[in-house]
């Protein structure tokens, strides 16, 4: 019974991060239905810009650990914030009226372009963070051993979502959003700025990922310029798992597709993991096509 | 007209090439430039193109430049057979590499069917030589000699509950179910056996596994990423069972990874790293990279494809031919005690390498590598 919640705490940290990073593909997916592939590179970018920005400035000497970390998480989810945005531009905005199987190839493109570019500059070895900054106690509840920065990691997560869901929800901006998501034209008659809309999904979405990233980095240590793939190809599932293009479905399916992982690879075999977290995602798609929480017949790309 | 002209000169420029490569040997280098694999591979370029250099300051082999022809195989399977096929198209006289043992094993069908030696430098898995292709060779030892001292050593420290982790791929199965094998036959048991997912962040749930089986040691058989991973994890839950891990750990990115803290006590068999080589030749290499890029190279891994490189060029120049069947022959039968970089080489049939053990490291306080016999 200890193993059993000891592997819940790790499927739902390792799910509070494929979450953040679904949220990027959902949100890009239901503005302009096209898979973000180079989203899970953004990721990877806020993880190695968090790496340099701690090594350049110093920001834990001078205004203290927690000041300093929050303001890096600033900082990098503002940065990769804006090269999503120049993503858009560069990659996606060109083709808006391409068939859509185009904008697919300019993604898969724009993916391996920054993968490249941050081998390139970084190098290929895998780079590590500064250790020490983070506590590394351990936390005895109810007789579970769960190390804090578990803890930290889950609650970010879904305080980073929690305020997304209040944002699209309860503000004017998330209104607008929310219509161009449903019928751009529509949107745009009732006198919203569609092209601002996608600028500011394209925003808020690496920047969540950048955080994701970020946080990867301070936890795990180690980051490398693959590392983007396979969080991207667990948080797509995600999305699909949850229904893409519905953003409590992307929370709700990273944090399943995690907790699905660690009990599959817990309980039936390490090495089957995968494939039975993909099983489990292809017996609900069978039950509910649309995903979890998905509305929307989600169209084939 | 013009069309037709700028055609015509576009194509005898594109001729051109092999025309003038008569003055030259090709030999073409297949390695892991990108990709999780990349650090070795870079390596093993910088160190083959290092001994090319200085074989064409010498005048080059036969009076001819050698020229080296590199091939990105990504580390990984499908690159690979790409990456194979351009070389094979570039008319190299044989091709040095690759790292890991599934890529290798891609590659190698490829080769086989066009006549090409192979010498790979990092594939240690036993089953690549076994299958009779008469051009391969490697100038790495096998995992069949490598799971053997590995269980040596875990019983000589009297472990008898003892868990196995490998990572899927060629190698790493291969040296697991090796492992398993001896274990089986002795007194110890192996208490657990199973596969991470590599390229992973986070193994807490398998290490959460492993303490419920409670084993005395576990042996990693997989790549030196995701040791560091597991040691760091390891350190921050709490476990203290010893790790020891294949040669695939023999890198200096694993300290960096792990932190010092948690590298601390690992062990790992591996051929001496570069540091602890013995002979003059490997002095003398030590000191040219050195030269070059200013840093000692990380792993011997790339050390072994520029031993690669050297019993290739010697021969060339010892059989005066590059053709395969001559210079496969004479690496088999011709070649005896080879001073190369990383200790005496011979081939034997099959063309695995023979004598040279393994060596156990341990990493000390500060992260060193320490010889341990």
């Amino acid at each position: 019974m200890e193993q059993f919640f000891t592997q819940l705490t790790n499927g739902l940290a390792v799910g509070g991060i494929y979450a953040l990073i679904a949220l990027g593909y959902t949100m890009v997916y239901g503005i302009l239905k096209l898979i973000n592939f180079a989203h899970g590179d953004l990721f990877t970018i806020g993880a190695y810009l968090g790496l340099t920005l701690l090594a350049s400035l110093a920001l834990t000497d001078t205004v203290g650990a927690v000041a300093g970390l929050l303001v890096l998480a600033v900082m990098v989810m503002g940065l990769v914030g804006v090269i999503g945005i120049l993503l858009d531009r560069a990659a996606y905005k060109p083709l808006r009226t391409s068939p859509r199987l185009s904008a697919v190839v300019s993604a898969l493109g724009a993916s391996i372009v920054f993968s490249n570019t941050i081998m390139l500059v970084y190098g290929p070895s895998p780079r590590v963070y500064p250790q020490g900054l983070l506590p590394t106690h351990v936390l005895d509840v109810f007789g579970l051993s769960i190390p804090v920065m578990r803890l930290v990691i889950l609650t970010t997560s879904l305080v980073l979502m929690v305020g997304l869901y209040i944002f699209i929800q309860k503000t004017r901006t998330g209104t607008a959003i929310r219509a161009a998501a449903i019928d751009q034209d529509a949107a745009r008659l009732m006198g919203i700025n569609v092209d601002r809309v996608i600028m500011l999904v394209f925003f808020i979405g690496p920047a969540l990922g950048g955080a994701a990233g970020l946080m990867v980095g301070l936890h795990y240590g180690q980051i490398n310029f693959t590392m983007g793939w396979l969080y991207g190809l667990k948080a797509f599932t995600a999305a699909i798992l949850g229904g893409i293009g519905n953003i409590p479905g992307a929370m709700v399916g990273g944090l399943l597709l995690g907790v699905i992982e660690s009990m599959g690879a817990a309980y039936i075999s390490n090495a089957w993991k995968d494939a039975i977290a993909f099983f489990v995602l292809i017996l609900i798609l069978i039950v509910r096509p649309t995903g979890l929480l998905g509305e929307r017949v989600a169209e084939k790309i | 007209m013009k069309k037709i002209l700028l055609l015509l000169v576009a194509a005898s420029l594109f001729w051109a090439g092999p025309v003038f490569s008569s003055d030259t040997i090709r030999i073409g280098l297949m390695c892991p430039l990108t990709g999780s694999w990349a650090s070795e591979g870079q390596d093993m370029r910088r160190i083959v193109e290092l001994l090319a250099d200085e074989i064409n300051e010498q005048g080059g082999i036969l009076g001819k430049t050698v020229e080296v022809v590199v091939a990105d195989d990504g580390g990984d399977p499908r690159t690979a057979a790409t990456a194979a096929q351009r070389l094979v198209q570039r008319d190299v006289v044989g091709v040095i590499g690759t790292y890991g043992s599934s890529i290798t094993e891609a590659s190698q069908n490829i080769y086989a069917a066009t006549g090409t030696l192979q010498i790979a430098n990092g594939s240690t898995s036993v089953r690549l030589s076994e299958k009779g292709l008469p051009y391969f060779f490697r100038t790495c030892p096998r995992d069949d000699e490598q799971g053997r001292v590995a269980v040596e050593t875990m019983l000589a420290d009297g472990h008898d509950k003892i868990a196995i982790l490998h990572d899927s791929t060629t190698y790493a199965r291969g040296l697991a179910d090796e492992a398993r094998a001896l274990i089986d036959a002795s007194a110890a048991e192996v208490v657990f056996f199973d596969a991470l997912t590599p390229g992973e962040q986070d193994y807490t749930t398998i290490l959460t596994q492993i303490r419920g089986n409670n084993p005395d040691v576990v042996f990693f058989t997989g790549y030196y990423p995701e040791a560091g991973m597991l040691l760091r994890q390891k350190l921050e839950m709490g476990l203290d069972t010893p790790f020891i891990g294949g040669d695939a750990n023999n890198n200096p990115d694993l300290v960096k990874i792990a932190g010092a803290r948690a590298g601390a006590g690992f062990r790992f068999l591996s051929p001496p790293v570069p540091g602890d080589l013995p002979s003059p030749e490997a002095k003398a290499f030590l000191d040219a990279y050195n030269e070059a890029y200013g840093q000692a190279p990380g792993s011997i891994w790339a050390v072994l494809a520029g031993d690669g490189f050297r019993v290739l060029a010697k021969a060339i120049e010892e059989t005066g031919s590059t053709d395969t069947d001559t210079i496969a022959d004479y690496l088999k039968n011709g070649l005896s005690e080879f001073p190369g970089l990383t200790g005496t080489i011979d081939f034997d049939d099959k063309g695995d390498r023979i004598g040279d053990v393994y060596r156990v490291y341990e990493v000390d306080d500060e992260g060193r590598f320490v010889l341990q016999m």
